[in-house]
């Protein structure tokens, strides 16, 4: 083989491996995190900790977004359902349906994964490039237990209670504009008649998969970032990528699965 | 004793350790020096199981640790403590904290006992008056004796000091040497350090390895340094900045 095509393939097999290896590391992480957890490795005070930080500090941030866009949503659908048949007696329990079952989890995951999933690969990073995960592990306690486990916890927990909460503010926020732009009476839209448990189930699974995943992508480029404040930089950057890529392959992946068995 | 045995490591294409060889006899101190770069570091975080070599073996009280897992690393890592760098303390958690951590993951002790065997240790570096302190109240020179009094905790038979008085003004680094010193004659502790300081390796060390383009330059004493020949370790004894080691 001369040099030239030794070239060739090299050029082309580099990448394939080094993408292998992102995706063996980010499984890898995610399979120790789900065994630390099985086997009952938790930091309670951490989590309650993490809980804070990434629940309570989103609120403002989930209540602005997802407020208006209960408003965007009902707004532009009341003008389309306007131009074909003026009746708005399904618009409340449709808008409902998908925000429980679609927009509140997924809108929620992708607003988690900018703010959250950019925070945490930074300050993992950050402890990575000055050798702290490496201080860790010479004190016996695993970078997995102590960085990634409780910030998956917290943030399925957290996920989950900001997507019931997104349902709320988008609902309440969706039938204000109702009543007041194309005069719905609240009671009509307020109605549950299209929503069921299977809506309930799939807009839950989401969120926990949202909540589990953001944090295991995030994590794992924090604590495999290299080559000090600029490395810590691109970490922050594919973690952001990466978690939002991910929010959408779920959210597709367990809509098809949804409709299949339900 | 402690045995690097043909270590090769590559990071991409940069290839850091190319066949490297060093022992280091029971009770010794060892100070491994060469350019910023040269793969000083990585070479002693093989022993502890931070790094893995691409090949070679590395050889601890005559047991092959190199293959060894992450679980089977702690006990490695009980007996061979390590001084970081950049002193790695974590700013979350009080000095005293910091120093307990290796005793409350190690030894499973409890909070009170870890607490006073704790505070012996920040006493042996005058750091126990500041123990409720965080690490971000106090300057760099204070928070790197905090750091080997965390690493002194377990009463290890092996340290590692990676560049344990960069930064450190002259009395400070003064107190490290001494330090490290007495671990040897007082405890018998075998110290690994990883130095640029010339102050430092030509008052403290009783052996010197030098590393350059990725091999073992010269393996000697003090005396020897000082008298050999060759272009590169002259340059870099003197600190000289003309020479065949590009600056």
């Amino acid at each position: 083989m001369n040099a030239s095509t030794t070239n060739f393939f090299e050029a082309i097999g580099a990448p394939v491996v080094d993408i292998a290896r992102a995706w063996g590391s980010m499984f890898g992480c995610g399979l120790r995190t789900l065994r630390a957890i099985a086997m009952a490795r938790i930091a309670w005070r951490e989590v309650i900790h993490q809980s804070y930080l990434i629940g309570n500090r989103s609120v403002p941030f989930i209540t602005v977004t997802l407020g208006f866009l209960g408003m965007i949503s009902v707004y532009q659908v009341a003008m389309q359902i306007k131009q074909i048949i003026p009746d708005f007696t399904m618009l409340g329990p449709a808008f409902i349906q998908i925000m429980i079952r679609e927009f509140a989890p997924t809108i929620t995951g992708l607003m988690i994964a900018t703010r959250v999933g950019s925070g945490i690969a930074a300050e993992i990073g950050s402890m990575t490039v000055t050798e702290q995960v490496d201080a860790l592990r010479m004190c016996n306690a695993d970078p997995i237990v102590y960085l990634i486990v409780p910030r998956a916890i917290a943030c399925m927990v957290m996920v989950l209670m900001l997507s019931i909460y997104a349902v709320l503010v988008s609902t309440i926020s969706g039938m204000l504009m109702a009543n007041g732009a194309f005069d719905i009476n609240m009671r009509t839209f307020l109605s549950l008649q299209l929503t069921n448990g299977d809506d309930i189930v799939i807009g839950a699974v989401k969120a926990l998969a949202y909540g589990f995943s953001i944090p295991i992508i995030a994590g794992n480029a924090g604590l495999t970032t290299s080559g000090g404040s600029e490395g810590v930089g691109w970490a922050t950057t594919r973690a952001v990528v990466s978690t939002s890529f991910a929010v959408v392959v779920l959210d597709f992946l367990i809509s098809a699965a949804g409709y299949i068995f339900t | 004793m402690i045995e690097f045995i043909d270590i090769h490591k590559r990071f991409g294409s940069n290839v850091v350790l190319d066949g490297v060889s060093i022992t280091v006899d029971t009770g010794q101190v060892l100070y491994i020096i060469g350019a910023s770069g040269a793969g000083k570091s990585v070479l002693v975080k093989h022993l502890i199981g931070l790094l893995r070599p691409d090949s070679g073996r590395i050889i601890l009280d005559g047991e092959d640790i190199t293959w060894l897992d992450e679980e089977g690393f702690y006990p490695i890592r009980r007996k061979c403590a390590m001084v970081f760098q950049n002193s790695t303390l974590f700013d979350s958690m009080t000095l005293l904290e910091n120093v307990m951590l290796p005793l409350r993951k190690h030894h499973k002790m409890g909070r009170k006992e870890a607490a006073k065997a704790a505070r012996a240790k920040l006493e042996l570096v005058n750091m126990d008056r500041d123990a409720d302190q965080y690490p971000a109240a106090i300057g760099d020179g204070l928070r790197k004796r905090v750091a080997i009094a965390r690493a002194l905790t377990l009463d290890p038979q092996f340290v590692i000091f990676d560049e344990p008085t960069t930064g450190l003004d002259p009395m400070a680094a003064a107190t490290v040497d001494d330090l490290i010193r007495s671990l040897r004659s007082d405890a018998g502790v075998t110290c690994v350090v990883v130095s640029h300081d010339l102050r430092s390796i030509f008052t403290v060390a009783d052996r010197i390895a030098m590393i350059y383009k990725g091999k073992i330059r010269l393996d000697g004493t003090p005396e020897q340094f000082r008298n050999s020949d060759d272009g590169v370790i002259h340059q870099f004894v003197n600190g000289l900045p003309e020479g065949p080691m590009s600056v």
